[in-house]
C-alpha cells in the first residue's frame, strides 16, 4: 500500500467501464478454474439465465476494494455450484451439504478473482487492497453503495453451474457523490 | 521429508489446498501444522520445530506481514524456508515480504508445478 502522506491517484471510472475490466475478468476467472479446479468455463450471454433452475438456494461472496479504487467483487451461484467449487478444490472429494468447507470455498474463490482482477488492472495492483471475504446465502438481499457507483457484470457457465461476476466501483466524480 | 509444515492462512479450505498441492508435488512431510493467522502461527511456533512455512498475507489478526517481522524479532524459525502464499502479487509487497524474510512467492491461484519449482529449491539447498 502506499505511504500514508502520498498522494493517492483515483482509478478512472471510464476506465472501470471500458471492455478491458470484463476482459481482465474473463481471463483470470478462466485461469483460476482451469489451475484450481480443473474445469473449464466460458462466458455466456446475460439473457441467457443459464442451467441452474432460478429460485434455488444461492450463495454469494463479496470482496470490497479499497485504496485507489473503493468498491467490490460479488461472485453469485447456487450452493451446489459452491458445493461442486469446494469439492473441485479438494481434488473432487465428497463435500457434505452444509459443510462450512462450500462457504470458505466461495470466499477463497472470490478473493482470488478480485486479487487477480486488481493486480492485472493498471494502477490497481499496489494502490488497492482487498477486504477479507463475505459470504452471504439466499437471494433476497440488497446491498447499497453509500456513495454514487457504477458496475459491470457477466455471467459464465461451468460444468451445469453458472457463476455470475459483478464488479462495482464507486464514482467519486458523479454530482451526486 | 523430515520434519513439520506449518501452513498458515485463514481459510481453513486453502490450508487443505496447500497441504494437498505440497503432497501433488512430492514435498510431503511427517507431520503438517495449521494456524488461521499470524497469532496462531506464533504460538505454534515457540512450541515447535518447523522445517518448511507456507503462509498467506491477507489475514484477520495478524497478518502474513507482521508474522514476518515477529518469527524475525524473536529469533523463531532460524534457517526455516518461509513461502508467501497469496493473491497480493504487487512489486512492493514481494519487496516488502522478501526483505521481511520470505524466502518465495507464490501467486494464488497456482498450480502443482509451481510449488514444485518454488519450494522444492529451498528445502535441497
Amino acid at each position: 500500500m502506499p505511504e500514508a502522506n502520498a498522494v493517492l491517484k483515483r482509478f478512472n471510472v471510464e476506465e472501470f467501464l471500458s471492455p478491458a475490466t470484463l476482459t481482465r475478468a474473463d481471463a483470470i476467472v478462466a485461469e483460476i478454474f482451469g489451475m484450481m479446479f480443473g474445469l473449464e468455463i466460458e462466458v455466456v450471454e446475460a439473457s441467457d439465465p443459464g442451467p441452474d433452475a432460478p429460485g434455488s438456494d444461492e450463495r454469494t461472496a463479496v470482496v470490497g476494494f479499497s485504496g485507489a479504487m473503493r468498491g467490490s467483487c460479488h461472485i453469485r451461484m447456487t450452493g451446489q455450484a459452491a458445493r461442486s467449487i469446494a469439492s473441485a478444490m479438494l481434488g473432487g472429494a465428497p463435500i457434505e451439504e452444509g459443510d462450512d468447507s462450500i462457504d470458505d470455498a466461495l470466499g477463497e474463490l472470490c478473493n482470488m478473482l478480485a486479487g487477480g482482477w486488481k493486480n492485472g488492472t493498471p494502477g490497481l495492483s499496489s494502490e488497492c487492497a482487498l477486504s477479507p471475504p463475505t459470504v452471504i446465502s439466499g437471494r433476497n438481499y440488497k446491498v447499497h453503495m453509500i456513495k454514487p457507483s457504477v458496475k459491470v457484470s457477466r455471467l459464465y457457465q461451468f460444468d451445469v453451474h453458472t457463476l455470475h461476476l459483478t464488479l462495482c466501483c464507486e464514482d467519486l466524480e458523479s454530482p451526486q457523490a | 521429508m523430515q520434519g513439520t509444515v506449518l501452513v498458515v492462512d485463514d481459510s481453513a479450505m486453502m490450508r487443505k489446498v496447500v497441504l494437498r498441492v505440497l503432497k501433488m508435488a512430492d514435498v510431503e512431510f511427517e507431520a503438517a501444522l495449521e494456524a488461521g493467522d499470524g497469532n496462531e502461527a506464533m504460538a505454534l511456533l515457540r512450541a515447535n520445530k518447523v522445517a518448511l512455512i507456507m503462509c498467506d498475507i491477507n489475514m484477520p489478526g495478524m497478518s502474513g506481514l507482521q508474522l514476518l517481522h515477529q518469527i524475525k524479532e524473536e529469533k523463531l524459525a532460524v534457517g526455516v524456508p518461509i513461502v508467501m502464499v497469496t493473491t497480493e502479487s504487487s512489486e512492493p509487497q514481494v519487496k516488502e515480504a522478501i526483505l521481511a524474510g520470505a524466502r518465495g512467492y507464490i501467486r494464488k491461484p497456482f498450480t502443482v508445478d509451481h510449488i514444485k519449482n518454488n519450494v522444492r529449491p529451498l528445502l535441497a539447498a
